[in-house]
């Protein structure tokens, strides 16, 4: 680590990555340091990591409150590092608290801020295609920002070919299972919307085990697509017949929910991606205007573990310790 | 007319000339030559015009911060041309670009063989990737002239009328002009608007086109609706820049 960030504890590693919390000693901040790994012999000799480079070169060229922020990139020796913006928890960890009450209020301000920072990044013509709870960061006051950006990029190009095996399976959008090659902002929306019904249920909306499996739970819900209200479905290159599914009415699932939120939710899980709405037009449906207000970044509630710390000062668990803790009961209702 | 005859004459003159070309008896010539060999490379890779336009703009930024003199200029090139398919996901394979790399420098000679030469040209590759990224503080994000030129051409389509524009190749001259001009690090120098605007100006006067409804206005530039503030010795000069280029490409 470069000596103006002063190591304070490990936080988690990942695929690529190992990631630190620091304090950066000319500004006294706490960030997130993330060491990009060069590890095996094999990946040095490959030079730097695509993943890491497309962080740095996307998120270099954007800044909004509600976008994670890269503060500082370093190299030392064959090392590259990335400063971010320091995170307490995410909204992995939230839902999965279940000594957190998520209001609608609450859901309204997460879903509003998700949806602000997500329209920043396709106004600037990209596309996030990883949006999953644990990118959706949250500090303690309570200000949400996406993170994650190893698999962002830009979009627009007409002729461009694009991989569809994006997106973490239970947030995946029905064109990409389908095999669609050439997509748009929608596969983030729809994402949006399984995290807004996973904020209401507190579990996956969509746990596929596979990517049929997947298919088969979206249409469990909202029935098969036809060519009357999906135009063009049978030309997508791994198109299958499903056998009939029934449509569940979104109320019977989301049982505490308004009719105005209800909406959203079924503006954002349109089966057709062409139907489905923007992030801007999301923005102007009545849930968001409607009362109540959404809850105000400090009043937004944390983790336990977060809450302590601030209590008491002392450092965080780490958080693979936290999670283990935590083990499978969850609950199913809604809380409102 | 004439000019026609002359650009096109130029052109292939150069091609012959290219073929031809030895690196490795080149001089620097400012960065000219390693441009040049990332574009020769880059085309035989099958690399996007963008890609190529990166990894040239990465390689002028490089020997702006480094003496030229330390480096070896084509494996700087080639590790441009590697990052530059990484920054602009139009992925260059390691593997492909040290042969097309070898085989431009040693003409005619046959691929590397899996051994020492192999590995020390890739250890190389990689090794300068990363010091590539540190000089240019792991700034690699680029705006590129390319998709203003094109904004541009949509709306003279228009302004000249279907006929002229599809008569005249206006735009693939402007767009000859534009790569020439990234050949050289005075691209670095300007916006991008104004070199695309200078890029057009340039071939419009080769064709000795004139742009309707601008003859009553001596004062106003025709490409005043697309940029304003580009004054008309700097488009002056932006062009002439090209005209360098130009003779340095002939010339050698």
């Amino acid at each position: 680590m470069e000596n103006r960030y002063e190591k304070i504890e490990f936080l988690g590693e990942g695929q690529f990555a190992t990631v630190y919390k620091a304090k950066d000693i000319e500004t006294d901040n706490i960030v997130a340091v993330k060491k990009i790994k060069l590890g095996t012999r094999e990946e040095a000799q490959d030079g730097i990591n695509r993943t890491a480079l497309r962080e740095i070169k996307l998120l270099q060229e954007l800044d909004h409150e509600n976008l994670i922020g890269l503060l500082d990139v370093f190299g030392h020796m064959s090392n590259v590092s990335l400063v971010f913006d320091f995170m307490d928890t995410d909204l992995e960890v939230i839902i999965k608290d279940n000594t957190i009450i998520l209001t609608t209020a609450n859901i309204k301000s997460y879903t509003l801020q998700t949806l602000r920072g997500l329209e920043y990044l396709h106004l600037n013509w990209i596309l996030h295609r990883d949006l999953k709870p644990n990118n959706l960061l949250v500090d303690s006051k309570g200000v949400l920002k996406i993170g994650d950006f190893g698999l962002a990029k830009m979009y627009g190009s007409p002729n461009r070919i694009n991989t569809h095996q994006v997106v973490t399976r239970w947030y995946r959008a029905p064109e990409l299972l389908f095999g669609a090659k050439q997509y748009g902002t929608c596969i983030d929306i729809w994402a949006v919307g399984c995290i807004l019904a996973e904020l209401l249920l507190r579990l996956p909306l969509f746990p596929g085990e596979s990517d049929l499996d997947q298919l088969t739970k979206i249409f469990g819900v909202f029935g098969n697509p036809t060519e009357e209200n999906w135009p063009g479905i049978k030309t997508l290159s791994d198109y299958i017949e499903f056998k009939p599914f029934p449509i569940i009415p979104l109320k019977s699932i989301f049982t505490a929910a308004g009719d105005d939120l209800l909406e959203v939710i079924e503006s954002m899980l349109t089966l057709n991606p062409v139907a489905r709405k923007s992030c801007s037009e999301c923005l102007k449906m009545p849930f968001f205007s409607n009362k109540p207000a959404p809850t105000v970044g400090s009043k937004l509630p944390l983790p336990q573990s977060i809450r302590k710390i601030a209590e008491i000062e002392r450092p965080s668990l780490k958080r693979k310790l936290l999670e283990s803790a935590e083990g499978g009961t969850l609950s199913k209702r809604l809380f409102v | 007319m004439k000019e026609v005859i002359d650009v096109m004459e130029l052109q292939r003159e150069k091609a012959r000339r290219a073929a031809i070309i030895d690196y490795r008896k080149m001089d620097f010539m400012g960065g000219f030559s390693p441009a040049l060999f990332v574009f020769e490379c880059g085309k035989k890779l099958n690399g996007q015009p963008l890609t190529l336009a990166t990894a040239a703009v990465i390689l002028h930024r490089f020997f702006k911060e480094m003496d030229h003199s330390n480096y070896d200029p084509y494996l700087i090139a080639s590790s441009a041309l590697y990052l530059a398919g990484k920054v602009k996901d139009d992925p260059l394979k390691i593997r492909d670009i040290i042969n097309v790399a070898h085989n431009t420098l040693h003409r005619g000679s046959t691929p590397l063989e899996i051994g020492e030469e192999y590995w020390n040209m890739r250890d190389g590759i990689v090794q300068a990737e990363l010091l590539i990224m540190r000089a240019l503080k792991f700034e690699v994000g680029t705006i590129h002239p390319h998709k203003y030129m094109l904004h541009y051409f949509k709306s003279m389509e228009g302004w000249l009328g279907k006929d002229v524009w599809d008569n005249i190749p206006i735009a693939k001259l402007a767009t000859c002009f534009l790569q020439d001009l990234h050949l050289d690090p005075a691209v670095l120098d300007y916006s991008p608007q104004h070199i695309a605007v200078a890029s057009i100006s340039l071939a419009l006067q080769c064709y000795g086109v004139q742009l309707p409804l601008m003859e009553d206005l001596d004062d106003e530039a025709w490409y005043s609706v697309f940029v304003k503030d580009l004054q008309k010795d700097k488009h002056w000069e932006i062009m002439e820049k090209i005209m360098e280029v130009f003779s340095k490409e002939t010339g050698h």
